[in-house]
């Protein structure tokens, strides 16, 4: 297996021009990121500092104003159809299809990747098990709870065993108990799949207790501070989350977080 | 695992209400038969149910065939043309604002008129009642299904296109399941505007079919036969919504 390709953001910016008003929002402004293989980075930051544009940029369904995003030496919006299978996505809703039952909304991506059916059903009844769905295939979404239906958003992904996960504020509508299972089990498939996992979220326990670094974003994507969690005993994890609400809170690098190589 | 599994319930009702308006009505007609002599009104003009029993006996299988199958047919064409002109215009946003005024003044246009087009237009009676049906039926399939992929949440949208789709793919997985309750909506009420323009064309030019049957107890001043063959009208058109209803909740079965 080669694994999964590195991920360079160089001077990117997005710029939307507003339809009513004409006027130029900057959402996100020069951005330079790497990510590498097998990473589980968590992007935090307020409302509206450009997080959710970066994901849609990272999934390639906007392209960007000006830099570049490469994953390997391909962009995800220039050669959109070559991550089809490689780049999944879970998002804050569930975002299942409520005509198709838990084992059919799994399958949806291996069945646009072209699998035989038999090795779709196969592979998503095998995701739908590790999920602890495996007596609720045939359920509609409409038959599940919140927490159950994420799980299959979440098998859905899965289901290809892609080389970038990315995830957008996937478990901060769920109770505090259901969303801990989840991002806990989340890390372990992504773990285990060898998947690059980017989880968005404006929630620091969350950032802190799932990623391997922790990106802050200030606003228009401006990047506060870049931190290697690990390189934090987790005695230290209260300072950390204080150090991170400060930087959110000034809008710049709180001295705290230099101090750690 | 704590999370709850729910349980749909099939609900089933039972039309009693129908029946007893139904009642209501027969016995009002019977009672006004009976009156009519005794009210100055014409005895034929409100002929006795036993009068309109003989009629219905009287009826012609092979009329009520020919207008159905000149329904189906043409809900059909309708129906395909509207989608893939749908789809169309779905896709290309200039295709849209170049076609939809076209749509909505052809939508504007009396029955009436297109039937005075039609026989003017085209010599073959089968092709003009064709006409005039895809002509009044294929726009409302073609509205409601545009509005329909225009109302597909957008983050249902949105997920799918992070999945990367083909075109057909977006459209055969996500667009076409997610309007299908818009479609069956489609469906229902096109059938009840069908079956009343075809009557109406067949009035004007057919030599077969109900509408013609109808012209024929025109000229003869049967009000029983007029009524008989309103009677088969009507249960066809409940027979056709029937068959579409009984589609409809066994292919939405996933709703709540």
């Amino acid at each position: 297996m080669s694994g999964p390709p590195p991920i360079e953001v160089r001077g990117l910016r997005k710029i939307f021009r507003q339809t009513t008003t004409g006027q130029t929002v900057v959402a996100i402004d020069h951005l330079d990121l790497t990510i590498s293989p097998r990473e589980v980075v968590a992007i935090v930051g307020q409302t509206g500092c450009g997080k959710s544009t970066f994901f849609d940029l990272m999934i390639g369904l906007e392209a960007p104003s000006e830099g570049l995003i490469h994953i390997g030496d391909k962009s995800p919006h220039a050669d959109f159809d070559h991550f089809r299978g490689r780049i999944a996505t879970v998002f804050q809703q569930d975002r299942l299809l409520p005509w198709r039952s838990a084992l059919d909304n799994a399958k949806l991506p291996l069945e646009l990747i072209g699998l035989p059916e038999e090795e779709q059903r196969k592979r998503a009844l095998t995701w739908l098990n590790r999920l602890g769905l495996g007596q609720f295939t045939n359920a509609y979404p409409h038959e599940l709870s919140g927490g159950m239906r994420q799980r299959v958003a979440i098998a859905r992904a899965f289901a290809v065993e892609p080389d970038i996960l990315l995830a957008d504020e996937a478990f901060g509508h769920l109770d505090e108990v259901t969303a801990a299972d989840l991002r806990e089990t989340f890390l372990e498939l992504a773990r285990e799949c060898g998947s690059t996992a980017i989880l968005i979220t404006h929630q620091l326990e969350e950032a802190i207790s799932v990623g391997d670094r922790i990106v802050v974003f200030g606003k228009s994507a401006k990047l506060l501070a870049d931190i290697h969690v690990n390189r934090w005993g987790k005695e230290s994890h209260p300072l950390l989350r204080e150090a991170i609400q400060s930087t959110l809170l000034n809008n710049r690098a709180d001295p705290r977080l230099a101090g750690v190589p | 695992m704590t999370e709850e599994y729910r349980e749909s319930v099939p609900v089933l009702t039972f039309p009693r209400q129908t029946f007893v308006s139904l009642l209501v009505f027969a016995a009002v007609w019977e009672a006004l038969s009976y009156l009519a002599p005794y009210l100055g009104i014409p005895p034929f003009a409100i002929p006795s149910l036993v009068r309109i029993a003989k009629s219905v006996m009287t009826i012609t299988p092979i009329d009520i065939v020919v207008t159905l199958a000149r329904v189906i047919a043409a809900l059909i064409v309708s129906f395909v043309l509207g989608l893939a002109l749908a789809m169309a215009m779905y896709r290309s946003e200039s295709l849209n604002k170049y076609l939809h005024p076209m749509i909505r003044v052809l939508m504007a246009v009396p029955v009436v008129s297109w039937i005075l087009f039609a026989v003017l237009w085209f010599p073959g009676v089968e092709f003009r009642i064709g006409f005039v049906l895809v002509i009044v039926c294929g726009p409302v399939f073609l509205i409601d299904t545009l509005d329909a992929m225009h109302g597909v949440p957008r983050e249902l949208r949105h997920m799918m296109q992070s999945f990367r789709p083909t075109t057909w793919q977006y459209f055969f997985k996500l667009m076409l399941p997610a309007i299908v309750p818009t479609i069956f909506t489609s469906w229902k009420v096109n059938i009840s505007l069908a079956i009343r323009v075809v009557t109406i064309a067949e009035l004007v030019g057919a030599v077969t079919g109900i509408g013609h049957q109808l012209s024929v107890a025109q000229e003869l001043f049967s009000v029983a036969d007029v009524f008989a063959w309103t009677l088969v009208l009507v249960a066809l058109l409940f027979l056709l919504e029937a068959i579409v209803a009984r589609v409809e909740a066994r292919v939405l079965r996933w709703r709540a």
